[in-house]
């Protein structure tokens, strides 16, 4: 019977297979089944540590201490994630790190489409330059210029007590403007969209102009809506990286209602130091999020690594 | 309503629509003009501001002694000369390199054997993928606070139990010198498994399913056609693949900076987190610059490598 599920799995039946032996038929099936075991240890193997951290939240605190531990927790402790609440401010957490996420995706599909359709369709004298320039930053990893933009921040002149030198004060260090404004336009995302519109057809905009629609008509009204997958791949892109995202405001933040929850998991960590039932709800607040958007999404996701990693 | 939204055009010889006059071509070419600049500028200009000017000021700071409190001081190659002796700093560049040279080639075949096997009809090949993916789209921050948890030294953590199964330990995986650097490369192939399956998934798709049939025709078996046929028309992604990772190697930082703090006794100290440490805990603000822009030449570098290695993605 579990035999019969497994028939589609089957390669394409060619016109010769009924020529074949039976003996064949079934060493392919085994073979398939063989294959479909394997796929489904290995998938389990790279849950695993997502099982465990969900199991582990909802532990109860004795078990933990308890040798042998038992491997599924004995009761359901919702009161973790309660706890966690109480110990850490992550409600306030996970808000900036919304605001900052929606900011990335609004700010890289505003200007990175711009940009990505000036590239791909209009010609302009600087294109092949700017395109050489997008290219060339996209190489470029952030690591090898925090310490400059930090410098910027902190001497951003007129802002945070700073001269108009930039000077005397502290800049943008703990305001939004550090935490969005550096990041705000990746050159990765340029590129993808001057991917996405490479693909549209140019005769839309010949016709357009005919038709006397004007330039930016043509950009916004004409051609975006035709890569509308593009541009919620760009975004959730964007807003995966502005979630996820460590140093930069770990860097430019210090106080509690600024803090993003990736950096408010690490700081947590020292709070609660070995209460790994709570330190497992709050790494799991911070997970769940980009988890169910990436369910939802997953062609669109999977849309953006693929056209960046093939065209 | 208006007809300049609809998607379909009319024929270029149609005459054009009565209500507007045809622009003029020199007319369209400047307006055309115009907008392309208008329209990429501010991506450019932001571009040029928050990635240019601090590359510029990384290169200039790098022939400095800065220590933020006071200005910066000409320093000439000072810097230079003491990275060229810091063996900390080679010492982390190492870890890197052996960090890519074990984990890459791992996950990248693992990735591979995946894609290979999720090419094709499957039931629950979509969960399969978001399984193998999930690790990708989590945070590092996220990804590295369960593995601290799953390496904890107790009895409890659930490496050591699966260990105690056979008979081993328990052991402190991230305190030991010569256990912890391993514990991280295990962590970045299971990271970094899944963004590389889907890549190789995306060009598997785009092989011609045609030299399969000739194959199978000219009766290749399956070695010989992974041989023949899948590694050649996957060099392009491959390429892709290596470059990317080996870029996202040299900038490990989240997974190290919960995990093992570069320790212990520096035995998983990274480049990114040397540099973090040299700016922001020692305030060596320069020498911090002078080890970004060997970081940048590294990388550089090693694009040009790969690329005369795997033969790159195009030309052939």
């Amino acid at each position: 019977m579990a035999t019969d599920t497994l028939t589609p799995a089957l390669p394409r039946t060619d016109p010769s297979a009924s020529g074949r032996t039976t003996s064949m038929r079934r060493q392919k099936r085994l073979g398939a089944t063989a294959i479909l075991v394997f796929l489904i240890l290995s998938s389990l193997l790279m849950a695993a540590p997502f099982l465990w951290m969900a199991l582990s939240s909802i532990r109860d605190p004795t078990e933990l201490a308890q040798v042998p531990m038992p491997l599924i927790p004995q009761d359901l402790r919702l009161e973790n994630y309660t706890d966690a609440l109480a110990r850490a401010p992550f409600a306030t957490y996970a808000r900036n790190s919304l605001i900052l996420a929606t900011a990335a995706a609004v700010l890289n599909v505003a200007f990175g489409s711009a940009c990505g359709y000036a590239l791909a369709k209009l010609r302009f004298r600087l294109a092949p330059a700017v395109f050489g320039w997008m290219v060339a930053c996209i190489m470029i990893p952030f690591y090898a210029t925090v310490i400059p933009v930090f410098l910027m921040v902190r001497h951003m002149p007129l802002f945070g007590g700073n001269s108009i030198l930039g000077a005397g004060g502290t800049g943008w260090i703990d305001t939004w403007w550090a935490l969005i404004v550096p990041g705000a336009i990746s050159p990765f995302m340029v590129f993808l969209f001057r991917q996405f519109y490479v693909t549209t057809p140019s005769e839309l905009i010949e016709a357009a102009r005919l038709d006397g629609v004007s330039e930016f008509g043509i950009y916004a009204r004409i051609m975006t809506p035709l890569i509308k997958p593009g541009l919620l791949t760009v975004a959730l892109l964007s807003f995966e990286a502005g979630w996820n995202n460590f140093l930069w405001p770990l860097l430019v933040t210090t106080s509690d209602n600024l803090r993003v929850i990736q950096v408010g998991i690490a700081s947590f960590r020292q709070e609660a130091s070995t209460d790994w039932h709570l330190l497992m709800a709050g790494t799991t607040m911070a997970a769940v999020p980009m988890i169910i958007l990436f369910l939802v999404f997953q062609r669109y996701f999977v849309d953006g690594f693929a056209a960046s990693g093939i065209k | 309503m208006s007809t300049s939204t609809h998607p379909t055009p009319p024929p270029a010889d149609a005459p054009a629509a009565h209500r507007a006059p045809v622009p003029r071509r020199s007319t369209v070419r400047a307006a055309e003009k115009r907008w392309g600049l208008l329209l990429a500028a501010p991506a450019t200009l932001h571009t040029l501001l928050w990635i240019g000017v601090p590359i510029v000021v990384a290169i200039v700071l790098s022939f400095t002694a800065y220590d933020i409190i006071h200005p910066p001081e000409f320093a000439g190659l000072e810097n230079y000369a003491t990275i060229f002796t810091d063996g900390l700093f080679w010492r982390s560049v190492w870890h890197n390199v052996l960090i890519a040279a074990i984990g890459i080639p791992i996950s990248m075949l693992l990735a591979l054997v995946f894609a290979t096997l999720l090419n094709r009809a499957l039931p629950g090949r979509g969960v399969f993928r978001v399984m193998v993916f999930l690790p990708h789209i989590t945070a590092t921050v996220a990804v590295a606070m369960i593995w601290l948890w799953i390496y904890n030294p107790s009895e409890n953590g659930l490496m050591n139990i699966i260990l105690g199964v056979i008979g081993i330990g328990p052991l402190p995986f991230l305190t030991d010198p010569d256990l912890a650097l391993g514990a991280v490369i295990l962590v970045t192939i299971w990271q970094g498994i899944g963004l590389k399956m889907l890549i190789y998934l995306a060009a598997l798709q785009g092989v011609d399913g045609q030299l399969y049939e000739a194959a199978d025709i000219d009766g290749a078996n399956f070695v010989q056609k992974f041989h023949r046929i899948t590694v050649p028309m996957l060099r392009p992604a491959t390429f892709f693949i290596l470059i990317t990772s080996l870029i996202a190697n040299f900038q490990t930082f989240d997974l190290i900076y919960i995990l093992t703090e570069g320790g212990p006794a520096n035995s998983t100290s990274v480049v990114t987190y040397r540099i973090y440490q040299t700016a922001f805990q020692e305030f060596r603000v320069g020498l911090a610059n002078a080890q970004s822009v060997i970081l940048l030449l590294i990388l550089i570098v090693l694009a040009f490598l790969s690329r005369r290695i795997v033969g790159g993605t195009d030309g052939d």
